[in-house]
Parts: C-alpha cells; sequence; structure tokens
C-alpha cells in the first residue's frame, strides 16, 4: 500500500513538473471556447471557421465549438457578442464590409461600434467581381456600362447591400440604367446569369467554376486593388467609378476581454492560419492565401474601414 | 461525357464494406435524430461535418448521405406515432398517418410511410443519376418570373387543403405571410416588424416556428386532455390480423400511381433550389386527396396520404442534388452542407465536377442507392422499436419530447431566444388548432413567403414594374392559368362536399 502511494506521488510530481512549465506561461480557457460565425451553415466563412477552430483545436488541445449566427450579415451575431458579459471564451467571426455598412447606415440603432470589441485578428479577404456569361457583348465595366446605355437599362444580379451601392454608384457616375435583381447569395446570382435573366453579377468565389469552364467572363474587380487570379481586368476605381470593397474575414471577441486571453487565443489564431490545411480551405473558399493582420492590424483595418465606408456609402 | 470506365471505377469505390460502414452509420444516426422530435437531420450533419476531415471524400460525403436520408425516414416516425412531426416536411405526413396509428395500426402506417419515402427517394436518385444535366439547363430557364408563377400554383393547389372555411384557411395564410415578413427585406435590406431584436434580423427561425407550431402546440393540446389518466401513448392493439401490422404488396401497389405522382412533384420541386420539402409533400398530398373517388377518407387514416406525402418529401433529397452537382447551386440547407463538405474536402461542385471528379461523383451515387437499400433494412428493424418505445405512457413520453424540443431548438437556432420564439408559436398554434384555423396552411405560407417575396422583388426590378412582360414568358402564363384552373376546382369541390 505504502509502495503503491509513493509510486504515485512520483507519479503525480513527474506529471506536474512536465506540464508545469506550459501551464505557466500560456493562459488556457476554463471550459470550451466558442466560435459564432455570423452566417449560416454551408457558406465560405462557416466553412473556413469549422476548419479554423479544427487546427486550432489540434494545435491546443482546447475545446471549441463552433455555432452559426446569421443574421444581417453578421450583424446579429456582433449586437449578442456586444451585449454578452465578458466570459474570455466566446469570439464572433464575421465579414468587415456588411458590417460597417450596416454601422454607416443605421448606427445610431445598432448597440456598438468598432470600440465594442478586442480584435484578434484576420483570416483572409474576399476578392469580389463583377461576372457576365461568356456571351455577353462586352468584356469590361466601360463596355457594360456603354450597352447599358444603348439599351436603356440592363439587369444585374446583386447578393448584398454594399454591391447595390456600388451599382448606384456606377448609376449616377455614368448616367447608365441598370435593373438591380437582389439575389440570395451567390449560388443565385450564378444561376441568374446562367438562365440568361440577368447580364451580368457579383460573385464572391462561386463563379470560380464557371471561369474555370468558360461559361462566364470577369468584367470587373470589386476591391480596391486588382483580383489576384484575374490581373488584367480594370476594377471600378480604374474604370472611372469611385467605389470599392474589400470584404475582410476578421475575428473578435467583447471589448474588455482579459489580455491574457487576447494574447493566447490571438496567437492560436495565427499559428492555425499559417497551417497548410488551413491554406487549402482558404485557397478554395476565395481563391487566396490567408491573411493575418494581427490584432493591432485587424483593428485598424475596422475603424479605417469605417471612415472609408462613410465616404462610400453615406446616405 | 463521362466514360463509361469512370462511371464504374466509381460505382466500384462505392461498393466496399468500409463505404457501407459509413452509410450505415450515417442512416442509423440519421434515422434516430430524424426520429427524435427537435433534432433533425439538418442539424446532425452540422454538427458531423467536422467529424469528417480525417476521412477520405467518398466515405466523408457517404456518412452525409447517409444522415440526410436516414432522417427522413425518421421524421415520419414522430409525425405518425404522435401527430408531432419532427420535421415541417413531415406534417403532411402525420394527417392520414396518426389517424391511421391511432386505429391501432402504427406499424402499417409507419412502414408505409417507409416504403413510399424510399420508392420516393430511388425515383430521384434514378432521375439524379441518368438525365441530371439536362434537368439543370431546364432548371436555369426557370427565372423569377416563373418562379412566381409556380409559387403562385403552389398556393392554389393548397387551396384543396383549406378544409371547410374559406375565409379559415385565407387568415391562416395571411397570418404565415405576416410571419414570413419578419427581419430584413430582401429589396432594401430595411428590418421589419423586429422590434428591436436583432436576432430577428434574418427571419424567425424556421425550427422555432415549425417544431413550436407542429410539436409543441400538439403536445399541450394532449396535456389539455390528460386529466390525470396514466395512459400509454399510442395503443398498438392486436386485432389477431398481421395484416394490420405490415403493408401488403396489394396496398403497396394500390399507391403505385400516388408515389408516382409524389415522386414526380418531388422531384421537379428539388431541382428548383429554394421551394423545399415541405412544400412537395403538401401539394403531393392535395393533388392526391383531389383526385381520390374518396376524398372523405383523407385525414382519417387513408394509405394514400401517406404515400402522397413520404414519396413527395423524399424525392425533393434526391433532386437536391441535381442544381447541386451540376451547378454548384444548394437546393436546401441539406445539399448547403453537403457542398460546404464538398469545398472542405478540396472539390468545387459546377459545371467541372462530373469531368474533374467524375469518379468521385459516381461512387457519390453509389452510395446513395447504397443509402437507400440499407434505409429500408434499418427502418424495418428501428420501427419495431420505435413503436414500443411510444407505448410508454403519456407523461413520460411527452415530458421528454418536450424537453427533446427544448434543446433541439436551442441547439439549431443556437440560444434560448429561439426556444422563447417556439414557445410563443406554440401557444399560437394551440389557439389556433383549438379555433379551428389550420396550422398546416400557416406553415406552408409560412416557408414559401420569403422566397415568394423576394422572386417577386426580383421579377419586379427585371420588368421595371411591368406585368405585361409575364405574357412574355409561357411557362409562367400557364402556371398562372393552371392556378385559376385548380382555385375555381377546388372551391367547387369544397362547396360540393359541404352539401353532401
Amino acid at each position: 500500500m505504502k509502495l503503491t502511494t509513493k509510486l504515485m506521488a512520483l507519479a503525480t510530481s513527474a506529471v506536474m513538473a512536465l506540464a508545469a512549465p506550459a501551464f505557466a506561461e500560456d493562459w488556457a480557457p476554463d471550459g470550451p471556447l466558442t466560435i459564432q460565425i455570423g452566417f449560416g451553415a454551408g457558406g465560405s466563412t462557416d466553412t473556413m471557421g469549422r476548419v479554423l477552430a479544427e487546427v486550432m483545436k489540434k494545435n491546443t488541445g482546447w475545446n471549441i465549438v463552433v455555432e452559426n449566427k446569421p443574421g444581417g450579415g453578421g450583424v446579429a451575431m456582433f449586437t449578442g457578442l456586444s451585449q454578452r458579459p465578458v466570459d474570455n471564451k466566446t469570439i464572433g467571426m464575421g465579414v468587415s464590409i456588411p458590417v460597417l455598412v450596416q454601422l454607416v447606415q443605421r448606427g445610431d440603432q445598432l448597440p456598438f461600434d468598432t470600440d465594442s470589441f478586442d480584435y484578434l485578428g484576420t483570416v483572409a479577404k474576399a476578392e469580389l467581381a463583377l461576372v457576365a456569361s461568356k456571351d455577353a457583348p462586352f468584356d469590361d465595366l466601360e463596355g457594360m456600362i456603354a450597352y447599358a446605355k444603348e439599351q436603356g437599362s440592363l439587369p444585374v444580379a446583386t447578393m448584398a447591400p454594399p454591391q447595390v451601392l456600388m451599382m448606384n454608384q456606377t448609376k449616377s457616375t455614368t448616367g447608365a440604367d441598370f435593373n438591380l435583381v437582389t439575389a440570395d447569395g451567390g449560388a443565385e446570382v450564378m444561376k441568374l446569369i446562367l438562365g440568361g435573366q440577368v447580364m451580368a453579377g457579383f460573385g464572391s468565389g462561386e463563379h470560380y467554376p464557371y471561369l474555370d469552364s468558360g461559361d462566364m467572363k470577369v468584367i470587373a474587380g470589386a476591391n480596391q486593388s486588382r483580383l489576384s487570379y484575374a490581373p488584367d481586368v480594370k476594377t471600378f476605381i480604374e474604370s472611372g467609378v469611385n467605389a470599392y470593397v474589400d470584404p475582410i474575414f476578421f475575428l473578435a471577441m467583447r471589448a474588455g476581454t482579459d489580455p491574457a486571453a487576447i494574447t493566447a487565443i490571438s496567437a492560436a489564431i495565427d499559428e492555425a492560419t499559417k497551417a497548410p490545411e488551413f491554406a487549402k480551405i482558404v485557397q478554395n473558399a476565395v481563391k487566396g492565401d490567408p491573411i493575418n493582420m494581427g490584432t493591432d492590424g485587424t483593428k485598424k483595418m475596422m475603424v479605417d474601414g469605417l471612415a472609408n465606408a462613410k465616404i462610400l456609402f453615406a446616405k | 461525357m463521362v466514360e463509361f470506365s469512370t462511371i464504374l471505377a466509381g460505382f466500384g469505390d462505392a461498393f466496399s464494406l468500409y463505404n457501407l460502414a459509413f452509410v450505415l452509420f450515417g442512416v442509423v444516426l440519421g434515422q434516430f435524430v430524424g426520429a427524435v422530435p427537435g433534432i433533425g437531420p439538418i442539424m446532425a450533419m452540422a454538427i458531423a461535418i467536422p467529424f469528417t476531415f480525417g476521412l477520405d471524400p467518398l466515405p466523408a460525403i457517404a456518412f452525409l448521405v447517409g444522415v440526410n436520408k436516414g432522417g427522413l425516414v425518421g421524421g415520419a416516425v414522430p409525425a405518425v406515432l404522435m401527430n408531432t412531426p419532427g420535421t415541417p416536411d413531415a406534417a403532411a405526413t402525420a394527417l392520414d398517418g396518426y389517424p391511421l396509428a391511432k386505429q391501432g395500426k402504427p406499424l402499417k402506417a409507419t412502414k408505409m410511410a417507409l416504403f413510399s419515402s424510399i420508392t420516393g427517394d430511388t425515383f430521384s436518385d434514378i432521375v439524379l443519376i441518368t438525365v441530371s444535366a439536362p434537368l439543370a439547363v431546364l432548371a436555369l430557364k426557370m427565372g423569377p418570373i416563373e418562379v412566381v408563377a409556380l409559387m403562385i400554383f403552389a398556393f392554389s393547389i393548397l387551396a384543396g387543403l383549406i378544409g371547410n372555411s374559406l375565409t379559415k384557411g385565407i387568415i391562416a395564410a395571411a397570418f404565415g405571410l405576416l410571419a414570413a415578413s419578419v427581419g430584413q427585406d430582401p429589396e432594401n435590406f430595411t428590418p421589419r416588424l423586429i422590434f428591436g431584436y436583432w436576432d430577428l434580423f434574418d427571419g424567425l427561425a424556421l425550427p422555432s416556428v415549425a417544431i413550436g407550431m407542429l410539436a409543441i402546440s400538439e403536445i399541450l393540446h394532449r396535456l389539455s386532455e390528460a386529466h390525470g389518466n396514466m395512459r400509454p401513448t399510442i395503443i398498438a392493439k392486436d386485432t389477431g390480423n398481421p395484416d394490420d401490422r405490415r403493408v401488403t404488396w396489394a396496398e403497396y401497389w394500390s399507391c403505385r400511381f400516388t408515389m408516382l405522382r409524389g415522386a414526380t412533384i418531388g422531384t421537379i420541386l428539388g431541382a428548383l433550389p429554394g421551394i423545399g420539402s415541405t412544400a412537395a409533400a403538401f401539394m403531393s398530398y392535395a393533388m392526391t386527396k383531389a383526385s381520390s373517388k374518396d376524398p372523405g377518407s383523407f385525414g382519417k387514416g387513408n394509405i394514400q396520404g401517406i404515400a402522397a406525402s413520404e414519396s413527395a418529401n423524399s424525392a425533393v433529397v434526391g433532386a437536391n442534388l441535381i442544381p447541386l452537382l451540376t451547378l454548384g447551386i444548394p437546393g436546401s440547407v441539406g445539399a448547403a452542407l453537403i457542398i460546404s463538405a464538398f469545398m472542405i474536402h478540396g472539390m468545387q461542385p459546377g459545371p467541372l465536377l462530373f469531368e474533374n471528379q467524375g469518379r468521385l461523383v459516381y461512387g457519390l451515387f453509389g452510395a446513395m442507392i447504397m443509402a437507400n437499400f440499407v434505409n429500408l433494412w434499418v427502418g424495418q428493424l428501428g420501427l419495431r422499436l420505435w413503436v414500443k418505445v411510444v407505448s410508454a405512457p403519456e407523461s413520460i413520453i411527452f415530458s421528454s419530447a418536450l424537453l427533446l424540443c427544448f434543446v433541439g431548438v436551442s441547439m439549431a437556432t443556437s440560444g434560448l431566444f429561439g426556444v422563447a420564439i417556439m414557445l410563443i408559436f406554440a401557444v399560437i398554434g394551440y389557439l389556433m388548432a383549438s379555433f379551428g384555423y389550420s396550422l398546416v396552411i400557416f406553415i406552408i405560407a409560412f416557408f414559401l413567403g420569403p422566397r415568394f417575396e423576394k422572386s417577386i422583388a426580383q421579377s419586379l426590378a427585371l420588368t421595371n414594374g411591368d406585368l405585361t412582360q409575364v405574357l412574355k414568358s409561357p411557362v409562367a402564363l400557364a402556371l398562372l392559368i393552371l392556378s385559376v384552373v385548380s382555385v375555381v376546382w377546388f372551391l367547387r369541390k369544397n362547396v360540393q362536399g359541404e352539401d353532401e
């Protein structure tokens, strides 16, 4: 009996000695971490979020739960996140542009602003493109505008408010008229283009297979810089329309979270964004590499983005 | 065109013991979560996706397909045995399934549901495997204007379910549309009727409304009738006649046209994204009832009613993969989850999928066929078990069902807000049912509402509000004429029914 006790004590102290340094330095959550995705299951944010959680879980050994909290392009989730008590273990994942546009358009009704969160990092940038069927009688935005003027108006499919605003900006700058059809996500935009109901539409990744198959062509890039996969295609800005969107997938926690938690979780996110299996998912979802701007860089991106959105999307 | 050797290789990949094990596991899980009220196959798939990371693509997708298919069979179980459909697409099954179960034939009712579900599913799988590409092209031609016309047609067919009071039917439908309009409007993205609750921004959550209205309100109803007696939830009478415990070949065969019609409706609606299995089940049910020589027997335990509903809702699942595989467009939440599984495994559904991943796609088809057989086999065993379980006293069954609904809805909507909405709709549902308003009409209107509104908005944007543009679409025109015909016909039939 005594021997057993001694052996147990020895074993316990050995385990503690081995484990102690790791625990002394690292913060660990007291319970499962929750990543709330601001979009429904099956989309690119959801897919990237779930794989990110899986890789983080593998690297850190933390238990991570992923939940979908769709609504208003992430606004519902961020509203909830800003209203809950600080618990050091609830993380929100969303996309910058829809949140910024809502803050500009009805910031007075929203219970949060960019200061309501502590930012953890970013994972990727979405590239938004205006695409058309391969048979469309124009190849770039200027051609499309000219064709719209010639025809009187041109049907274009959008899927979110920022794109509507971009097209309205195009209307007011050039005087061309567009019938803006709002679709339920990028897949439906593709369906409308393929079915011939609209002449052009916005895609944030859903159009890649059709570019590969030659059924569609890129008309313009909607980001600030040109599209990585179509460097010859001009952006809206280069075509004379002063509007762009740079949607960035980011993660944040409620402001006031324990700095040790922020440090540990952002480090875990950073490590996960460098993993090859995560890079593969990002490549599949946005045709780009993972981008992590870090905690300060993410905050700056949101604050600058809000200022920029105020200019672009002011009522 | 995919080469024949690729097709064979794909099927060869699928038919392995390893994949069979994953299909079996998926089907068992799917039937279980489908049968448990409150937790649906969709949620099970969402939870299961991360666990498929470590698998090869084929077993991973085979597993998810198994869950999806198993869930459809399972979903009919609580609808038939307890009149508490776990998923709204089984609500039409409850209309005749539950009366039949109450007559002491729960096994017959659930088996009919199983057989017709698998018949419908197999039908749409065959369509998917053989003619998905041309069907997808046809589906593309259905633009917003045609979709609006199709939905008006769907609503007109549902007039057949209104029952005695036209006024009450219209009120229930209007209320369903009103509930559907909660949340951000599809055109200008302004929040509507959210009363400051941002959780309502994307509308009332479907699981909350459906489970509250269909399952909890029925449980409330049963509780109100209990009077403190201890009685089993369902009585499986042993009549001595073995035919009451099974479906005879003659009975199955007598439903062949019903099932064919149901499977066709399900396949067509499934190939068009966004309309869904609930509408398919009810359209099939209404059409079967209307074309029956004895419409009065519906709602009283007619196996044709079960066959109509189950063949249609199951056919939607296979057909949902038509736009998914050929165009990369998900037709339902379940299909969206399968896309996400494809993407996680590095594949992009779309026009090149058959070309680049032909072997995998045919492997998936092989797995779907396997899943149908496994579903039949597991179902045969499982149904007996469920009937036994539900023979337990009401106090046990309904309290556990209530608990599961709470857990399920809080999981599906990620929080207690969804549970609160569920309870509100449970009370509304209880009151509506007590005063003779059709919950079914409400649910269908609620389900079709957002899509209907969006399609109208799209049509108006495309045509600049010029209604004469409808005349340019022969399909839309034909559907609208059919709608008028069917409304007139159903209403006359209803009036005749009252005169008798």
